[in-house]
């Protein structure tokens, strides 16, 4: 293979000569500014990407929550008509979880997790690529559907036949981010086109194949974190050693690769319901919908631990640094995330308690739910037990990691309230349930995402964000999503239902409705500016050293911004907390002997990964345009699956490839000197 | 296909990158063919008869079921297994002859399998069981059209190591690992077979009224 006959290591790769790969082609390796962002394989370039384009789909899921609130503000309104409302929150739901929370947390374990194990990339860097090329055509397929509803709305599609012959509108999905069968299947029986009445518009077609799309973008990085984070650890970086965000990072991994294959198989049998006339939840040829509820929640609530697990992990690895203490309970804490994620699986039916599944069911889902707050509220314990009797420095990390605490708490709260079925079947498809989710995946994930962005910031970019801006819009946020949400509890328990476009004045809803709409606005005010802030910060923001937190883990012993070899020699730890013990007690971070003038091997920069994914690009536009009853729309997916396969076959016949790249000889923190001042700020 | 960066380290474990991702692959195609079976299993349940034939009969599935043809299928996909494991060993050793000969072997009992279940779908499809005509059409056909699939793709995969054992780059430690990784997939498919073949053809036959409880005579043809 063309790596071993290396070139001679080079101090940049912009030295590198023009080699050709085995394909014959030159591997883009000498590429800078925006091609190489594009065939990037460093998984430090690949996490910003991510975070950016997470940052744009959380402005977005924004201003869809604005659109619904404002919509509710005051009853009988017609801001929005019901039909564009059911698409509203369907992308507000689906675009929150699959394209903000979840491609924002993979942002971190992409940036993190090579560096808190102490290696140089990830297992498979082009898989790696591979993956985020994947959510990101993935995202822009289950947006596009708005861009077929507006077409509609505009009016551009009437003069063609296959416009005139559909049934139903809806363009953009609109079944809620659960997609419950039937209304998102089909009724009666397939006619010769194989198509059965159905009872949503083709939004429901851009809902199935983006998720499948998605999902194959978060199996392929969970398999390549799991295999990085068992087979990569630096030498000394015992299981029990790593940092807490990393073992999240773990099990949140292994609860993607067995839990997604259920909504896949689901996704799989919906769409042959929808496009061949399957009927596996086809009530009038005996399909049974609630099987839809089972596969669907039997990976929604791991879903829901994959949400919360990342968050879990930055908080914990924020309040030990600005308490000045380690963890408390560190095998603790790994052990009931661990027990998190195996009770994960067993309580999904809890979804469903209002569905009759029979006293023996309910009463086993209700305890197991019960059961799985208690390592949850372990963890709780163990946080607190970190921050008692810390000298603890505020900062905006820090603020945001507490507030985590609390606003998680309160939705734990909720959360157990509706483990009990009676008390479920009042608050099931209520506002409560609402304002129970958002308390856990805004107040709690959100805000623990926040905390973590504010924290590694200084190490991604080298640059400080603004400390008074933080705290400005960190107070706009805790304050407006408590207005926001903390009156749901109460508009639910007098009965408001969720998913309902409009209310009547006079059922006492009113004014806490206004109150909510109002916290809602201050809280995408504060979400902007802390958001502004960042990307401010990463332009123009003051430089700061490579530690400014008196960090405990081994990413904090980087320069900042982070080489693109990372580590100039490989560290060999001998202690939890490597950079802690290195900088203030007494086990030093040693380092081996490799990289300097021989070089390090750097993998080699790819474009097979971006057009293997392209051809989900095409397999999604084509499903939902094949739905929509657009000739010779199949010849898209056909086209597709031949670009997908094309790209893998390309990227195998092309090899891995890599080069050598030269190391600083010593590493860039001194051993032995507290790298930096304890606090700056 | 790509162990980019890290083949110049040793592993923490000890245990191939690439072995190890393709083992938490097949952990989550586990999860997958599970969710598949457990569907068709529950409607089976539900649905003791199976379908509607052309004429508007109400038919039971043993009728429709070919089981000595399926055997057959079902055992010439297990000796492409062993060959399979030939395969792997050759590859170890070094005998890229041996190699391509066994491998050729698995390629073409894959292809017998594939050519019984496209046979096996015809024939159910003239004898009245559509994808659209019944759940168990449904499920019947995607669980096991999802598995030919897979084994149509550990074909594909098996033609090209096959080919590319021709440009001399095959071999080493690395393309015994590529053989190895290739043959643990090829293994879980036809694993997952064995249990298809159980739980979706070989129960339809236990008992004297067979385990659905249809009050169906054994084998009625
Ligand atoms: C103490 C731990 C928790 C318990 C006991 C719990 C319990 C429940 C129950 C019983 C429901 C069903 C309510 C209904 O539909 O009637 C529910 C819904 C929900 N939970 Fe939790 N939960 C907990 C933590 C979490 C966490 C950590 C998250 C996410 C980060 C979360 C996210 C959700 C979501 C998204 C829903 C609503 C799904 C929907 O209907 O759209 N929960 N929870
Ligand atoms: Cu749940």
């Amino acid at each position: 293979m063309s790596h071993d006959a290396h070139h001679a290591p080079v101090a940049s790769k912009l030295e590198l000569a023009p080699e050709r790969s085995d394909l014959g082609l030159y591997r883009p390796d000498r590429t800078r500014g925006l091609l190489d962002w594009l065939t990037t394989v460093d998984h430090k370039k690949i996490g910003v990407l991510y975070g950016a384009f997470a940052m744009l789909y959380f402005l977005i899921g924004g201003l869809e929550a604005l659109a619904i609130r404002t919509q509710l503000a005051r009853p009988d309104q017609t801001f929005v008509t019901a039909r564009m409302y059911n698409q509203l929150f369907t992308m507000h739901g689906t675009t929150m979880i699959f394209l903000g929370v979840m491609p924002l947390s993979a942002a971190f374990f992409n940036f993190l997790v090579p560096l808190q194990i102490g290696a140089r990339d990830v297992a498979f860097p082009r898989l790696n690529a591979f993956s985020l090329w994947a959510f990101v055509f993935g995202a822009f397929v289950l947006n596009a559907s708005w861009l077929f509803e507006f077409g509609h709305l505009a009016g551009w599609f009437d003069g063609f036949a296959w416009h005139q012959a559909l049934t139903y509108t809806d363009f953009a999905p609109a079944n809620g981010w659960f997609s419950y069968a039937p209304l998102s299947g089909t009724f009666g029986q397939a006619n010769a086109a194989l198509q059965a009445p159905r009872f949503t518009g083709v939004g429901t077609d851009f809902w199935i194949i983006g998720i499948q799309i998605l999902g194959v973008a978060s199996l392929a990085a969970s398999f390549n974190f799991i295999c990085t984070i068992i087979n990569m650890r630096a030498k000394g970086m015992t299981m029990m050693r790593l940092p807490v965000f990393t073992w999240m990072t773990l099990v949140t991994s292994f609860l993607i690769i067995l839990a997604f294959p259920a909504i896949t198989v689901a996704l799989i049998e919906l769409m042959f319901d929808r496009q061949f006339g399957a009927n596996f939840f086809n009530p009038s040829a005996g399909g049974q919908p609630v099987l839809w509820q089972h596969l669907f929640w039997i990976f929604g609530h791991p879903e829901v631990y994959i949400l919360v697990l990342p968050a879990m992990g930055i908080v914990s690895e924020i309040l030990p640094t600005f308490s000045g203490k380690a963890l408390f309970g560190y095998p603790i804490i790994v052990f009931s995330g661990a027990v998190i994620g195996f009770l994960g699986f067993a309580v999904w039916s809890h979804h469903m308690f209002t569905t009759g599944l029979g006293p023996v069911p309910t009463a086993a889902f209700a305890l197991l739910t019960m059961a799985i707050a208690v390592p949850t509220g372990v963890k709780i314990f163990n946080w607190l037990g970190t921050i008692w009797g810390g000298r603890i420095r505020f900062t905006p990390p820090m603020v945001l990691a507490l507030g985590f605490i609390w606003m998680f708490m309160c939705g734990g709260f909720s959360g157990v309230m509706h483990s009990a079925a009676p008390a479920d079947s009042q608050q099931q498809d209520s506002y409560f349930v609402i304002a129970h989710f958002h308390y856990v995946l805004l107040g709690g994930v959100l805000l623990g995402l926040m905390a973590g962005l504010y924290f590694w910031f200084p190490k991604i970019f080298g640059r400080m964000p603004n400390a008074t801006v933080a705290y400005v819009a960190s107070g706009l946020v805790i304050l407006g999503f408590n207005l926001a949400f903390g009156p749901m509890h109460y508009l639910g328990l007098a009965g408001q239902p969720r998913r309902t476009h409009t209310y009547h004045a006079g059922n006492g809803w009113e004014d806490w409705n206004f109150v909510a709409t109002v916290g809602a606005f201050i809280l995408g005010i504060g979400v902007f500016m802390a958001f502004a802030n960042l990307v401010y910060t990463a332009f123009k923001g003051p430089k700061c050293s490579s530690d400014p937190w008196d960090g405990r883990t081994l990413e904090w012993s980087l320069p900042s911004p982070v080489p693109e070899y990372n580590f100039a020699q490989s560290p060999v730890v001998s202690a939890r907390d490597a950079f802690t013990e290195h900088k203030h007690g007494t086990k030093r971070i040693a380092y081996e002997a490799d990289g300097g003038e021989a070089g390090v091997h750097m993998p080699s920069q790819s474009w097979m990964p971006m057009l293997a994914a392209g051809g989900f690009l095409f397999i999604g536009f084509g499903m939902p345009m094949m739905a929509m009853g657009i000739p010779h729309a199949g010849w898209i997916v056909v086209s597709g699956v031949a670009v997908l396969f094309a790209g893998i076959w390309f990227w195998a016949l092309e090899g891995p490839g890599g080069y050598m790249l030269k190391t600083p000889a010593v590493s860039p923190t001194p051993a032995g000197t507290p790298a930096a001042s304890t606090s700056a700020h | 296909m790509s162990q980019d960066a890290a083949h110049h380290a040793p592993t923490s474990t000890g245990i191939d990158h690439k072995k190890l991702i393709m083992w938490l692959f097949l952990a989550s195609d586990c999860m997958f063919f599970g969710t598949l079976i457990s569907t068709h299993l529950l409607y089976r349940k539900l649905y003791p008869t199976g379908f509607t034939d052309a004429e508007g009969h109400q038919q039971f599935v043993q009728k429709l079921f070919n089981i000595e043809l399926t055997s057959f299928s079902t055992f010439i996909l297990l000796m492409s297994s062993f060959l399979m494991a030939l395969a792997v060993s050759a590859m170890h050793k070094g005998q890229l002859k041996s190699f391509r000969r066994n491998v050729v072997g698995v390629i073409f009992f894959g292809l017998i399998f594939l050519g019984c279940q496209v046979y096996e779908f015809t024939h159910f499809y003239h004898q009245g069981l559509t994808i659209q005509n019944s759940v168990l059409g449904s499920t019947f056909y995607v669980l096991t059209g999802t598995h030919g699939t897979h084994v149509a793709i550990g074909i594909l995969w098996l033609v090209m190591l096959y080919f590319y054992s021709f440009t001399g780059k095959l071999g080493g430690h690395v393309g015994a690992l590529d053989v190895e990784v290739a043959g643990l997939y090829w293994h879980f498919v036809d694993i997952v077979w064995i249990i298809i073949f159980t739980a979706v053809y070989l129960v339809e036959y236990l008992g004297p009224s067979g385990i659905w409880g249809n009050g169906l005579p054994v084998l009625a043809k």
